[in-house]
């Protein structure tokens, strides 16, 4: 039987706390489209596209309306696209991102991430094709993400790739130069990529899953603040404990997560596809109340970036992960807090006023989800600087066995302090300050691999 | 397979009296199904269906229940049930939508919300209120069974409420199972 008092807290956080799910993700192979060529292929890619999500955005909407809880993005997942056109050139590749941007807009979604290669030990001939076409790719779409693996746990660091990457980001920034380098906000690179992750812009299709998976991500940074300043206002700051505020979190995480879980599950079983997985994340948008940076300080520091940054979100991620998988079936994807500067109001704030610097953005990366994601960085960083920052991101997922990723965008002509704005879920930021520029060239020439790390022995 | 019979019993709470009115069933070899009881600022209320044998009538319950003290009369009322319960249950929605209401208290309110309803083809399922200082809440069951649109419901409810300055919210029932059960799905 329903108590009044779970009833008036479920009410609660519906009305007042802006409950939604954040992305129904339709993940779809591709693998069984391949044709004898690039047009034939992309025919295919499109065809099955057409078929599997004919009635993805409908149904979507249909239980949200029933639900009343709304279902912010529907989003298509494919198989990384190096398979599917292994063999194609840097111009084939572009065919099919043509193709799959078309394919997307007329499923009417909000985007289709996985125009993807997995490269963490070695490239082929066709990745490297792959690679060339990412800045021409993504310019001439609207809707697609790209994303590569480029390091993992077991496998060490591409560094041959990781040379290509650093300038493939400046190469994406220069070609969509108008739009302030947006081209680089659709594409981030992997350490220990997840193949059943529904966020964008690092959403895949992985070769492990089956033909068709619904994938659900949700999210509510505005919930958990929401729910803490409650405690704290009901309960008084001086009778509350961190053990108390992750409890909280905890519970808070385990209401949001259901939420998501009944939403999924209801479009998964009305088009008659297997439901894949929950991705706890909280991922921030732009609107006002919607911050991981505005629990941090609700937390207890007044900026974020100052000292106990890192230990608050260390305690954030690992509740909202308790709260998260006692709540699903099945839990997956990237599962923990994201801290993307541009989506993020309370941390671009920090950025602009100097509290938050790069270094720091790097330690808290340890203790959270994903890494270094959306930072805008001055267009005169050059391409190896570039590269070596991820690959010291890299770094941290290959040794502590999590996924790391990157999603910087060096803003063409812009320098660090001035302000750029994409719109939407994307944001706005003041450009961060990158140090050390130009300092790391001499690491990037060597190429080869960083060798996979020992997987005993931690201390 | 007996005769079922639905009872409502009301009272001045005190503490025995659940066991001295299912003590009274149990002598009439009576086989208690569902119950509901209640206690509001004090005075108490159930409403219960039993199984009796053929031979017993309503008015023998009550006489039975006549002999349970009480500080105010016992009152009771017993009948017998004209569908089988397993019927009447059988015939309960899928589609219970949850709708909480909240605003300043003033007279009014309840029908204001129940007549919406009732001209909206909703059947009230269950409803519980409370008054905490000058706010007033209102959480109720409704099925919705015989709605077309919960959309369009939303939006007229809305407007309805905001008139008479209450705040609402409607879900569906799966939505507070989730968040509030353990197991689910």
């Amino acid at each position: 039987m329903l108590r009044s008092d779970h009833i008036l807290a479920t009410v609660e956080m519906i009305q007042k706390e802006n409950l939604d799910v954040r992305a129904v993700t339709m993940g779809i192979n591709l693998l069984d489209c391949r044709g004898g060529g690039v047009s034939e292929t992309c025919r295919r890619v499109e065809d099955k596209i057409g078929t599997a999500a004919a009635r993805f955005v409908e149904t979507c909407n249909k239980v949200s309306q029933k639900y009343g809880i709304p279902v912010v993005n529907k989003r298509i997942s494919v198989t990384p696209i190096a398979f599917v056109g292994a063999g194609f050139d840097r111009h084939g590749f572009v065919e099919l991102a043509l193709a799959l941007d078309r394919a997307a807009t007329a499923a009417g979604v909000d985007i289709l991430g996985g125009f993807s290669a997995q490269v963490e030990k070695g490239m082929t001939a066709t990745d490297r094709e792959y690679i060339a076409s990412i800045p021409e790719a993504l310019a001439r779409t609207t809707k697609l993400c790209a994303s590569i693996n480029i390091a993992s746990s077991q496998k060490g660091i591409n560094m041959d790739a990781l040379a290509l990457i650093g300038q493939t980001v400046k190469d994406l920034a220069e070609f969509t130069r108008e739009q302030s380098g947006f081209g680089a906000a659709k594409f981030v690179v992997f350490c220990n990529q997840p193949g059943d992750n529904p966020f964008m812009a690092g959403a895949i299709h992985g070769l492990e899953e089956a033909d068709l998976v619904l994938n659900v991500g949700v999210s509510g940074p505005g919930v958990i603040a929401r729910a803490l300043d409650r405690l704290i206002h009901t309960r008084g700051r001086e009778n509350l404990g961190l053990d108390d505020i992750a409890e909280e979190i905890k519970q808070t995480t385990f209401r949001v997560t259901r939420c998501g879980e009944l939403i999924g599950r209801k479009v998964s079983e009305e088009m008659g596809i297997e439901f894949g997985v929950v991705d706890l994340s909280l991922a921030p948008t732009p609107t006002v109340g919607d911050s991981v940076g505005e629990i941090l300080e609700i937390l207890g520091v007044d900026v974020v970036g100052a000292p106990g940054s890192t230990a608050i979100l260390a305690m954030l991620n690992d509740a909202v992960k308790k709260g998260g998988i006692f709540a699903s079936k099945a839990v997956g994807g990237l599962s923990g807090a994201f801290i993307p500067v541009m989506e993020d109001e309370i941390l671009a704030a920090a950025v602009g006023s100097g509290a938050l610097c790069l270094e720091k953005l790097e330690a808290m990366t340890c203790v959270c989800s994903v890494g270094l994601d959306m930072i805008p960085i001055p267009g005169s960083v050059d391409a190896d600087t570039i590269s070596a920052i991820i690959a010291d991101e890299m770094a941290l997922g290959m040794i502590n066995n999590k996924t790391t990723a990157v999603r910087l965008i060096p803003v063409p002509g812009k320098e660090a302090g001035e302000v750029v704005s994409f719109g939407g879920l994307f944001g706005a930021s003041p450009i961060m300050p990158v140090r050390n520029v130009g300092k790391s060239s001499r690491f990037i020439a060597w190429g080869g691999r960083i060798p996979a790390p020992i997987h005993s022995f931690k201390n | 397979m007996g005769k079922q019979m639905v009872m409502s019993v009301m009272s001045k709470d005190r503490p025995g009296i659940v066991a001295d009115i299912t003590g009274t069933i149990y002598q009439l070899q009576g086989d208690l199904a569902d119950l509901n009881q209640s206690v509001l600022c004090d005075y108490f209320t159930m409403i219960l269906i039993a199984t009796f044998d053929d031979s017993v009538t309503p008015e023998d319950v009550v006489a039975a229940f006549s002999h349970i003290p009480s500080e105010t009369r016992l009152e009771v009322v017993v009948k017998e049930m004209k569908i089988p319960m397993e019927i009447a249950k059988a015939k309960r929605s899928p589609e219970t939508y949850i709708l909480t209401a909240q605003g300043k208290n003033k007279s009014g309110l309840v029908h204001r919300i129940s007549l919406f309803c009732y001209q909206h083809g909703i059947n009230i399922l269950d409803l519980a209120t409370t008054l905490n200082g000058d706010q007033y809440t209102m959480i109720l069951q409704l099925d919705f069974s015989a709605v077309e649109s919960v959309d369009d419901i939303r939006t007229s409810l809305t407007s309805s409420a905001e008139d008479a300055g209450l705040s609402v919210v409607l879900q569906h029932e799966d939505i507070f199972k989730a968040t509030s059960e353990i197991t689910l799905f």
